[in-house]
């Protein structure tokens, strides 16, 4: 198998005095999809976002294409190539949707109008929203915004919070499905999911973790077999 | 006599609301209300003063020289003052921009002494018409308050730097998360208030006089049509600025002039009891 | 030499006042108050005019301007404890400006910027002219440990509990079933009675008040006093008024060693040296130099310090 375009290894991170993650290690590679399952509090949203450069790494590397980008802000983070989805507060509110999605080309206007028509074809009901505020939007219609923001650069890595939560299931399944259709154009996916099942359903990896730490690590089919897995994280949500 | 009065309230509006834009944007990306602008817009009225009087530019030429100056000034005491101090609560960074008020105009007063001064421009007689008289500079005040509303407007809504702006002051977060470098940004606001706050002096010496409290006085009316159109919306300090502009205008038909602060205020204290958020502000989710 | 430093002991006396009252407010509910030279030029002038217009006994009017310091104060409690502290901040400051300004330009009554003469002073028969300054300061040291006593009693008490409570977060307090606005309103009050109580006391020591003392720069004084004590600390504030009243003091002396500095310099040179002192005490040490004993109550089961603390 080729390098992995992100390699997280022994990362630790987390809030004020105390590590919320301990030397947590993963990795995606292009063209896949990795999946963080666990319960409530384990640490899954902190990993991502210690990648996202939102919260500084305290000790680790984590390496994008070969380069490290641990100790890097958010805004360097973004303009090498990573592109995160937050699962709460993902758009600006009081901007238009196109606005948004003009925010979301800020690292590369390149190919703007190519890109926001990809974005238009993912998710028709942006462009018919095209002047609406996003705060006015509905939960789901949000959470397109935030998807297509994300998507307005070619980005190699693309990180999601929780890109189910608040969706009914319909739209879960049609989220599902964007990114699939966004991880084969040759990114690499890593989200982090309460959705377990079916988010290891598209998975090509997936990782689980429990109380800071990466507990087991797998095939999403084989994780998915796992009854140990499905017992203790996936059992609830079946 | 009316009419009179309503043309006293548009030039009133037009001195406020340059400044209520700016306080607006500031408070937009920085959330603390910054009682620091009185010294700003004093230290651009003395700017201005340097210029045109001591150094004998023309009014005009002085104008541009005192917003890029009080710009600069107001962009340093971000970087010395408030800059070290992020993460703070509002109520500290309000303390700490109360004093710094209090250090710009006493510097001023230790330059220029309390006296009261004025620009070196010729004494032109007030148009006359359908009797209502109203100075050139006061016809000057109100083309470019509306200069500023335009451009702030095509700012805010076409350039990248003002969209980053407004994003940056939506979900700072988020700003930094798609690839905007906010402390840039943060930056820039500070420079582009800061040239308002310059402009609002130079207006304000042109139609009031020049003196270490110009400031101060005009800080509470600022506030009230900042509060008035909803905190943190530009847009809205427009609208507040000519409601509190033509409310102070016309109490001089019930109370007398000198009660003109006092009218600001009553309209902060009543309209923050009806609409806690103002006017067209968003309520905000208290964490 | 003495007649001064008794002089100066009685301004500390003030600013102790002012400063116990604003820590009640600020310092102990997290209530901001901008407008503390409003209630206490209510204090000064209710006192004075009671006197001098209304021919007041001075006994009576003294304790009348507490009286009218707790109106007031109520009222702009009541008017504005929905608001954010910010707001907060905004509305006392104006209505520390309109207290200014009716003082300034209803001078049929308050005499406006001639100042109020007040011949009134309590005691004054009863002493000779050296003994009356020290007999003041008794006075209002009295005042001083009285406020003292009150504010250490209400931090103490179940309702100074709900206080700080309040002042950490006041969705967990109203959560808890604390009575907040009631509690706000009364603390509020309470300071504000102790602020016209020290205007009063000020306006019969003076004999003269005029509008330009009640600038909005006594805020600072006293918030620097607060501040650098210590918030929440009542021993740490009795210090902080001392430090702040010696760098007031203090720098008057400057003029006797630079004399190109006239007195209008000087004092602005004072003004600014404090404005200076402020923002770094605030920077260096946020929590003053004094600071409250951590008090707990409640915590979440996640732990974590609250977030007021998490600045340092």
């Amino acid at each position: 198998m080729a390098d992995a375009l992100l390699k997280v290894t022994d990362v630790c991170a987390g809030y004020g005095r105390g590590d919320i993650i301990h030397e947590v290690s993963l990795e995606a590679h292009a063209g896949q999809i990795a999946t963080i399952i666990g319960p409530n509090g384990a640490g899954k949203s902190t990993v991502i976002k210690t990648i996202a450069g939102v919260l500084r790494r305290r000790t680790g590397s984590i390496i994008v294409d070969g380069q490290e980008i641990g100790g890097l802000g958010a805004s360097d983070v973004a303009r090498r190539g990573v592109s995160f989805v937050p699962q709460e507060a993902n758009v600006f509110r009081q901007l238009t949707v196109t606005e948004n999605l003009q925010m979301g080309a800020w690292t590369d206007r390149a190919n703007y109008s190519e890109r926001l028509a990809r974005v238009h074809g993912l998710f028709p009901v942006l462009k018919e929203r095209a002047t609406t505020r996003a705060g006015n939007l509905s939960g789901g219609q949000r959470q397109m915004v935030a998807f297509g923001m994300a998507l307005m650069v070619d980005p190699q890595v693309l990180l999601l919070d929780e890109p189910s939560a608040g969706l009914s299931p319909v739209m879960v399944e049609q989220m599902f499905d964007t990114v699939r259709e966004v991880n084969a154009t040759g990114i690499a996916v890593l989200m982090v999911e309460q959705n377990a099942i079916q988010a290891l359903r598209i998975s090509h990896h997936g990782y689980v973790m429990a109380a800071g730490q990466i507990v087991l690590a797998d095939n999403a089919a084989n994780l998915l077999d796992n009854e140990e897995v499905s017992e203790l994280y996936l059992g609830t949500r079946a | 006599m009316n009419m009179q009065l309503f043309v006293n309230g548009i030039v009133n509006a037009a001195l406020i609301a340059p400044p209520a834009i700016a306080f607006s944007l500031l408070f937009g990306v920085m959330r603390f209300p910054n009682f620091a602008i009185g010294g700003y817009i004093t230290a651009g009225a003395f700017a201005a003063y340097a210029f045109n009087v001591q150094l004998g530019l023309p009014l005009l030429a002085s104008a541009v020289a005192a917003m890029a100056l009080t710009g600069f000034i107001v962009w340093l005491s971000d970087i010395i003052v408030f800059k070290p101090m992020r993460g703070h609560g509002p109520v500290t960074l309000l303390v700490v921009s109360i004093a710094l008020t209090l250090i710009l105009e006493h510097i001023i007063r230790i330059i220029y002494s309390a006296e009261v001064r004025g620009f070196d421009i010729p004494l032109q007689r007030p148009v006359k018409f359908a009797g209502i008289r109203i100075t050139y500079e006061q016809m000057d005040i109100i083309a470019l308050a509306l200069a500023v509303a335009v451009a702030t407007h095509l700012l805010l809504r076409f350039t990248n730097i003002g969209k980053a702006m407004r994003a940056t002051a939506d979900n700072p977060v988020l700003a930094e998360v798609r690839g905007i470098n906010t402390g840039l940004v943060i930056g820039f606001t500070w420079l582009f208030c800061g040239a308002l706050f310059g402009l609002t002096g130079v207006l304000a010496g042109l139609d009031l006089v020049i003196e270490p409290l110009l400031g101060w006085n005009l800080t509470i009316p600022i506030f009230a049509a900042a509060i008035l159109g909803g905190i943190g919306s530009p847009y809205g300090a427009m609208l507040g600025a000519v409601m509190v502009g033509m409310a102070e205008e016309l109490t001089v038909l019930v109370l007398p002039s000198s009660y003109k602060v006092g009218v600001g205020f009553m309209i902060i204290a009543v309209l923050l009891l009806a609409r806690p958020h103002g006017l067209l502000g968003q309520p905000e989710i208290r964490k | 030499m003495s007649a001064y430093l008794i002089s100066m002991a009685t301004y500390v006396g003030f600013f102790m006042i002012l400063a116990i009252a604003l820590n009640l407010q600020w310092g102990m509910t997290g209530m901001v108050n901008f407008g503390i030279a409003g209630f206490y030029a209510l204090g000064a002038y209710s006192s004075g005019l009671l006197t001098v217009k209304a021919g007041w006994p001075v006994g009576f009017a003294m304790p009348a301007a507490a009286v009218v310091g707790i109106a007031a104060g109520a009222l702009v409690a009541l008017l504005s404890i929905r608001l954010r502290e910010d707001f907060l901040a905004i509305v006392t400051l104006g209505f520390g400006e309109l207290i200014r300004l009716i003082a300034l330009n209803e001078d049929e009554i308050t005499e406006g910027p001639r100042g109020l003469k007040i011949d009134a002073r309590p005691f004054a028969d009863m002493f000779d002219r050296t003994t009356y300054p020290i007999v003041y300061l008794a006075m209002v040291l009295a005042v001083v440990a009285l406020a003292f006593f009150i504010a250490e009693r209400i931090r103490r008490s179940p309702m100074g509990r709900s206080l700080r409570a309040i002042r950490e977060d006041d969705v967990v307090a109203e959560v808890l079933g604390k009575n907040v606005l009631r509690h706000r309103v009364q603390v509020f009050a309470i300071g504000a009675g102790f602020m016209g109580a020290a205007g009063a006391l000020y306006a019969h020591y003076v004999q003269n008040i005029s509008p330009e003392v009640f600038m909005p720069m006594v805020a600072i004084f006293i918030w620097m006093s607060v501040i650098v004590g210590g918030a929440g600390n009542n021993w740490g504030l009795l210090l902080g008024a001392g430090i702040v009243m010696a760098i007031l003091e203090g720098s008057r002396f400057m003029g006797d060693f630079i004399d190109f500095l006239d007195a209008e310099k000087l004092s602005a040179i004072r003004v600014i040296l404090i404005g200076v002192l402020l923002i770094i005490i605030l920077r260096v040490r946020p929590r003053g130099l004094m600071p409250e004993p951590r008090f707990r109550y409640g915590r979440s089961p996640g732990g974590g310090s609250s977030t007021a603390d998490a600045q340092s």
